[in-house]
C-alpha cells in the first residue's frame, strides 16, 4: 500500500469522524426503544401486534416449559385464539437475550424472571409496569400467594412483578444406591461431608456432581456455606453496599472451605466444562457416576422424567444442607428462588398489558397449574397447596420442600439474582476462578468489595 | 483464455492500476454502493465504538456520556492484561503449531503422485464445517465422562481436557489447527507449485538430498507465502470468537478468555457497554498494529486478512 | 477455466492442478509441481500424511457413526464401533426441532448477503482500477484495505445499536446488511487484483468499438473476471453461512435463527444426548458437503486463488 494513499485514507477517516459526529450524540438523550410497542415485523413476536395480543418469554426445559405452555393454552382457549404467544429460551442465554430485547425495544409483554436485582434494573430504566395498585384492586389474587414471595417482587416499596410458579430452595440430593454400596450415611455436619468425599473417591465414585461452566451452580455452595457459618447478615451487608462487607472473617472461612473441597477432589472430573442447561450434571447423579449433588429443587422433575426408575424407584435422597460445626447460621435457613416473577413490559400496548393482567388474575396458578406443578415435584407458592400433595410417590419430596421453605428462618435469594448485572457477572467470574483455584480467598474478597462497595 | 498468458510478455513496464482508465471518465459512481454500505455498517460503527467507549450504557437504558470513566474501569481491571496475554498466547501458539505442519503438508501435497490429490480432497473437509459445529463436536469428544476417552476406557484420554487451564488451551490450539491447517496447507501447496523445477534439478545434480533441497530451496522460495499465510493466521486469530465461545465460553475461569470473548462478556453479559467498547477499541488498535508490523516485516505484499469471522 | 500454465508443464494430478492461479512472474522458466524426483519414496512424508489423515478423519468418522446410534447405546457401547442397530431417530428429532426453518433462514441470509456484496464489490473494483487518477477512488481503496487490517468484529456493539435504530433488530435483514459490509474489503481486493491483470489493449479495443464503460464492464470485465468472482462468492458464502457472532447478537427469536446458532442452542439443551447433537452437526454441514462434492474445484480454486500471487 502506497504510504501516501495510506495517509490519505486515514485523513479521510478522521474527517468523516469529525463530520459525522459521534454515535453517542445520535443515540444519547433517548433510550433506543423507538420501534414502538407494536413491534415492527409481523412475524417477530415482540411487543404485541394485533390489539390485545401479548407475548410471553420464559425458560425452556421440562417440566416447567410444559406447565407454562399449558397455562397459556388454557388462557388462549378461554380468550379467543392467540391472545398470548409464548417463546422459550435456555436458562444461561435467557438473561442476556431478555436484556438485549428490552434494549432493542422488543421486550415481550410478559417477562419471566427471578425478581431481585434483575427486576430492579428494569425498574430503574422504566421498563416494567408498577403493579402495586393493581394488586390493591385485586386483593384475592395477592392474598392467596405466599406472603414471603413478594419480597423479591418489590423494589423501593412498590410491587413490579407477579410472584408465580414454585418455591425453589436449593437441596442436597444424593444417590441412595451409591450410599448403600459404600455403606455410608448422608452427612449431618460439614466434617461428614469431607469424610464422605474421601470415602467416595476411594471407591471410584465422584462425590459431588456439578455443572461448573454455568457458574451459578458453584455459587450455591458459597451461599450455603456462608449462611451456615455466619448467617444471612454478611451477604445482606454486601447487598446493601456496606463498605468492605466481604472482608468479614466468615467469608475467608467459607472460601477456604470451598477450595479445600475442590482440592480434595470433591467434584466430578470435568466439572468446569459441564453446563447446567444440558442437564449433564443431573445425568451424572442418576446414572450413578456421582454420589451427591447440590442443586435447585426444580431438578426433581427433570430427574423424574429423564432418570428412568431413579426417582420412582426411591433411589433419590434429599436433605437440607448440613450445618457447619461452630457456625452461627441457623441450620433451618435456606437459599434459592422464593418464586418466579412475571413482570409486564411498560412499553407494551395498553391492550396487551390488559391481556397480561387478565392472564395473571385468571390463569396463573389456577388449579390446573397448581396440579401440574405438584405432579412434577414443585411446590406452588399458593397457600394451602400442601393439601394437594396427596400421598403419591412425590408427596414426601413435596412435603420436604414445603417444610423447608416454610420453616426456614431466612429464605435468602440467590446472590446472582439479588445483585445487579455487572456485580453479578463479577461475582460469577470470581466464583469460577475460585473453583479453578486460580484466585486466593483474599483476592476474591478484594474483587468483590470493589463491585459491591457503594 | 490463453490471452491471459500474454500479459507477462506484452506489458513492459508495470503500471499502477493495470487496465488504465479512460482519462476523463469518472467511474466513481460505480463504487458508491460499496462505499455507502461499508461506511454505514463498518466505518461508522468503528467510529461509534470509539465514541461509545466514552459513555456509560447498560444496554437497556439511556446512553450517558461518561468521559474517561469506562476507560479507567477497563485499564485498571486486571482482566484486561490477562485477556491480552491470552490473546497473544493463542496467536503465537496457533502460529507455531500450524505453520510448520502446513508447510510440510503443503509441500507433500504438491507432489505429483495421484494419491496425494485424493488425500487433499479429504484434508479439506474440516474447512467446510462451521466453527460452532467443530467446537460442539470436540466438546463432546473430549468430555471426560461421556466422550471418546471415557467410552474407550483409555485413562490417558479422559483428562479434564476443558476443565484445566493448560489443557483447555491445548485443546483450543488443537481444534484451531484442525480447522485451519487445511487452508494454509493449500496456500503452501500453491506456493510450492510455483517453484521452478529447474532449481530442484540443479540441486539434484549437485547431489543434494530431499532434506537439503527442502531447507535450501523450498523454504526460501516460500518466503512470500509464509508472510501471506502468517498474516492471515495472526490477524485472523484476533477474531476468534465462535470457536472459543462455544468450546469453553472463555473458561475454565478465564483461561481462554481472549479479547473478543472479554468484549462480549463485558458488554452483553455484565451489561457494561462502555467498557466493552473500550475493549473493542483496543482490539482494533492491536489488529492495526499487527497488520502494520507484518507489512513492515514482510515487505510489499498482500494485505492482511480476516479468517473465520 | 483453463489454468494458466506454461506449455512445458508436465501432466499433473487431476483436480488440484487447476487452482486458477495466475502467474505474475515473467519468463518461460519451467514451473510445475515441485518434483523432488530423487527416486526414493518419501517414507517420512508418507507416514506423516497418514497420521494427519487419521487426525482429520477420526472426528468426522466419530460424528457420522455416533449420529446413527441412540443415546443409551452410545453410553454403553464402544464409541468407535459402528452402530449395531442404526437409527435415524436423532435426525428426526433434529428436523422436528425446526431445522428446516433455520436452513431456510441461512439460505436467505447467505444469498441475500453474497450476491449484493459481490456485485457492489465488483463495481467498486472496476471503478478503482479503471479510473486510477481519481483521488476519491484511491481514498476509497485505502479505506477498504484498512478494513482488512481491522478485526471488524470489534464494531459489533455499535452495529447492534445501529440495527436497532434502523428497526432491523431480530430480522434477517439486520444480519444481511452488516455481512455485506464486512465482505466488501476482501472482495474488492481480490477482484481489483484480477481486473488489474486484464490487458489494457482489450479495454481499448472495446472503446474503439464504441462501447460505454457500463458495456465494457459487463461484456468484457465480467466474463474475464469470472474466476475471481467465483473466488469471492465462495469465500463470502462460506463465511456468512457459518457466521455465528452476528446472528447471536442481532437476532433473538427462534423464527429468525440461523443454522450455527441453532446448533449451539440445540447443543445447550440436548448436550447429554450426544448422538442427537452430532446429528445436528451433520445436518448443518450437509449442504456445504454436497456443494463440495459437486463443485470441489470451484471451491478449492475459490479459496486460494486470490491469496497466492
Amino acid at each position: 500500500m502506497d504510504p501516501r494513499t495510506t495517509r490519505r485514507g486515514f485523513l479521510g477517516l478522521s474527517l468523516s469522524a469529525a463530520a459525522l459526529g459521534t454515535l453517542a450524540a445520535c443515540g444519547g438523550g433517548q433510550a433506543p426503544t423507538q420501534t414502538g410497542a407494536g413491534g415492527s415485523s409481523a412475524s417477530a413476536p415482540a411487543g404485541g401486534g394485533a390489539a390485545g395480543a401479548a407475548t410471553y418469554w420464559f425458560l425452556s426445559g421440562q417440566p416447567g416449559q410444559g406447565i407454562r405452555e399449558d397455562s397459556v393454552k388454557r388462557f388462549n382457549a378461554a380468550n379467543g385464539g392467540n391472545a398470548i404467544t409464548p417463546t422459550e429460551f435456555q436458562n444461561d442465554a435467557y438473561k442476556t437475550k431478555v436484556k438485549a430485547a428490552i434494549g432493542a425495544g422488543q421486550a415481550p409483554t410478559v417477562i419471566w424472571g427471578w425478581g431481585g436485582g434483575g427486576l430492579r434494573e428494569y425498574v430503574q430504566n422504566d421498563q416494567v409496569e408498577d403493579l402495586t395498585d393493581w394488586f390493591g384492586q385485586n386483593a384475592p389474587v395477592k392474598n392467596r400467594l405466599f406472603a414471603s414471595s413478594f419480597g423479591a417482587a418489590t423494589v423501593d416499596g412498590k410491587i413490579y412483578a407477579m410472584p408465580a410458579e414454585t418455591v425453589q430452595p436449593i437441596v442436597l440430593f444424593y444417590n441412595k444406591t451409591l450410599f448403600d454400596k459404600v455403606g455410608a450415611q448422608p452427612p449431618q455436619t460439614w466434617t461428614d461431608v469431607m469424610n464422605l468425599v474421601d470415602t467416595f473417591n476411594k471407591n471410584g465414585i465422584a462425590p459431588f456432581s456439578l455443572g461448573g461452566q454455568s457458574r451459578w451452580t458453584n455459587m450455591m455452595w458459597l451461599e450455603f456455606l456462608l449462611d451456615r457459618i455466619a448467617g444471612p447478615s454478611v451477604f445482606q451487608n454486601a447487598f446493601e453496599g456496606k463498605t468492605d462487607a466481604w472482608s468479614d472473617p466468615a467469608v475467608t472461612d467459607m472460601l477456604t472451605k470451598v477450595q479445600d473441597l475442590v482440592k480434595a477432589n470433591g467434584f466430578v472430573k470435568g466439572f468446569s466444562s459441564i453446563t447446567a442447561d444440558s442437564n449433564a450434571d443431573l445425568a451424572l447423579l442418576y446414572t450413578g457416576r456421582a454420589a451427591m449433588m447440590l442443586h435447585g429443587s426444580w431438578t426433581y422433575g427433570t430427574m423424574k422424567s429423564s432418570g428412568g426408575s431413579f426417582v420412582s424407584g426411591g433411589h433419590l435422597g434429599y436433605m437440607n444442607f448440613p450445618p457447619v460445626e461452630g457456625g452461627k447460621g441457623d441450620p433451618s435457613n435456606t437459599v434459592g428462588n422464593p418464586g418466579q416473577y412475571y413482570a409486564i413490559s411498560s412499553k407494551a400496548t395498553p391492550e396487551a398489558k390488559e391481556t397480561a393482567k387478565k392472564f395473571f388474575s385468571t390463569t396463573v396458578l389456577d388449579d390446573a397449574e397448581v396440579s401440574g406443578w405438584v405432579k412434577n415435584g414443585g411446590v406452588p407458592i399458593v397457600q394451602g397447596a400442601d393439601a394437594k400433595f396427596g400421598t403419591g410417590g412425590d408427596a414426601d419430596f413435596l412435603k420436604f420442600i414445603y417444610d423447608v421453605s416454610n420453616n426456614a428462618k431466612t429464605f435468602a435469594q440467590s446472590w446472582d439474582q439479588a445483585l445487579p448485572a455487572s456485580a453479578s457477572e463479577t461475582l460469577l467470574d470470581n466464583i469460577a476462578k475460585l473453583f479453578q483455584l486460580s484466585v486466593t480467598p483474599d483476592q476474591w474478597i478484594d474483587n468483590m468489595n470493589k463491585v459491591t462497595n457503594k | 483464455m490463453t490471452a491471459l498468458a500474454a500479459p507477462a510478455a506484452v506489458r513492459a513496464a508495470p503500471r499502477p492500476g493495470g487496465g488504465g482508465g479512460i482519462r476523463g471518465a469518472n467511474l466513481t459512481w460505480m463504487a458508491l454502493p460499496a462505499l455507502a454500505l461499508f461506511l454505514l455498517f463498518a466505518i461508522i460503527p468503528l467510529v461509534g465504538v470509539l465514541a461509545l467507549s466514552f459513555t456509560s450504557w447498560d444496554g437497556i437504558g439511556v446512553i450517558r456520556p461518561a468521559g474517561l470513566a469506562s476507560w479507567r474501569t477497563v485499564l485498571s481491571d486486571p482482566g484486561l492484561p490477562h485477556a491480552l496475554w491470552v490473546t497473544f498466547e493463542v496467536m503465537a501458539l496457533s502460529w507455531v503449531v500450524q505453520t510448520p505442519m502446513s508447510i510440510l503438508l503443503g509441500t507433500f501435497l504438491a507432489g505429483p503422485q495421484r494419491y496425494r490429490a485424493v488425500l487433499s480432497v479429504i484434508y479439506f473437509v474440516p474447512l467446510l464445517l462451521s466453527s460452532a459445529a467443530i467446537a460442539i463436536t470436540f466438546k463432546a469428544l473430549v468430555d471426560p465422562n461421556f466422550g471418546l476417552g471415557a467410552g474407550l476406557h483409555i485413562s490417558v484420554l479422559t483428562q479434564d481436557w476443558l476443565g484445566r487451564p493448560g489443557l483447555a488451551m491445548g485443546v483450543l490450539i488443537f481444534v484451531v489447527s484442525w480447522q485451519f491447517i487445511p487452508f494454509h496447507s493449500l496456500l503452501y501447496q500453491g506456493g510450492v507449485r510455483q517453484i521452478p523445477v529447474t532449481l530442484y534439478e540443479a540441486a539434484l545434480i549437485d547431489g543434494a538430498g530431499r532434506v537439503k533441497q527442502f531447507f535450501n530451496i523450498t523454504l526460501p522460495q516460500l518466503k512470500y507465502t509464509i508472510v501471506t499465510s502468517s498474516t492471515l493466521m495472526v490477524v485472523g486469530s484476533l477474531t476468534f470468537f465462535d470457536l472459543i465461545f462455544v468450546l469453553t465460553a472463555g473458561g475454565p475461569g478465564d483461561a481462554t478468555r481472549v479479547l473478543a470473548v472479554d468484549m462480549y462478556s463485558t458488554g452483553f453479559q455484565a451489561g457494561l457497554m462502555g467498557p466493552a467498547s473500550a475493549i473493542a477499541v483496543i482490539l482494533v488498535l492491536v489488529g492495526l498494529a499487527l497488520a502494520l508490523l507484518l507489512r513492515r516485516l514482510g515487505g510489499n505484499g498482500t494485505d492482511s486478512q480476516l479468517e473465520g469471522a | 477455466m483453463a489454468t494458466v500454465t506454461s506449455p512445458t508443464m508436465p501432466a499433473v494430478t487431476e483436480g488440484d492442478a487447476r487452482t486458477g492461479r495466475r502467474r505474475k512472474r515473467g519468463g518461460g522458466a519451467e514451473r510445475g509441481t515441485a518434483l523432488r524426483s530423487t527416486g526414493r519414496p518419501n517414507w517420512v512424508g508418507g507416514v506423516l500424511s497418514v497420521v494427519w489423515l487419521a487426525i482429520v478423519v477420526l472426528p468426522i468418522y466419530w460424528i457420522l457413526v455416533t449420529s446413527f446410534k441412540s443415546q443409551d447405546v452410545y453410553f454403553l457401547a464402544n464409541p468407535l464401533a459402528p452402530p449395531s442397530a442404526p437409527t435415524v431417530e436423532n435426525y428426526v428429532a433434529v428436523v422436528q426441532a425446526g431445522f428446516v426453518r433455520y436452513f431456510v433462514n441461512s439460505v436467505v441470509v447467505t444469498l441475500g448477503s453474497v450476491v449484493p456484496a459481490v456485485l457492489v464489490s465488483f463495481l467498486a473494483a472496476y471503478a478503482i482500477i479503471r479510473s486510477p487518477g481519481r483521488r476519491l477512488l484511491r481514498g476509497m481503496n485505502s479505506l477498504f484495505l484498512m478494513g482488512l487490517a481491522i478485526p471488524l468484529q470489534a464494531t459489533i456493539i455499535p452495529v447492534y445499536l445501529l440495527v436497532i435504530k434502523l428497526g432491523l433488530y431480530n430480522t434477517l435483514g439486520g444480519i444481511v446488511l452488516p455481512s455485506i459490509a464486512f465482505s466488501i474489503p476482501l472482495s474488492v481486493l481480490v477482484l481489483s487484483n484480477f481486473i488489474r491483470d486484464v490487458p489494457k489493449e482489450l479495454f481499448e479495443s472495446m472503446r474503439t468499438d464504441g462501447a460505454s464503460e457500463w458495456g465494457t464492464l459487463w461484456n468484457l470485465a465480467f466474463p474475464l473476471t469470472r474466476p475471481a468472482l467465483v473466488t469471492v462468492t465462495v469465500y463470502n458464502a462460506l463465511a456468512v453461512w457459518n457466521g455465528f457472532l452476528l446472528p447471536l447478537i442481532l437476532t433473538t427469536s427462534p423464527e429468525k435463527r440461523l443454522l450455527p446458532l441453532a446448533l449451539w442452542t440445540f447443543q445447550g439443551e440436548y448436550g447429554v444426548n450426544v448422538p442427537a447433537v452430532l446429528a445436528s452437526v451433520v445436518l448443518t454441514t450437509l449442504p456445504i458437503l454436497v456443494l463440495y462434492v459437486v463443485g470441489r474445484r470451484q471451491l478449492l480454486s475459490g479459496l486460494t486463488a486470490g491469496f497466492s500471487k
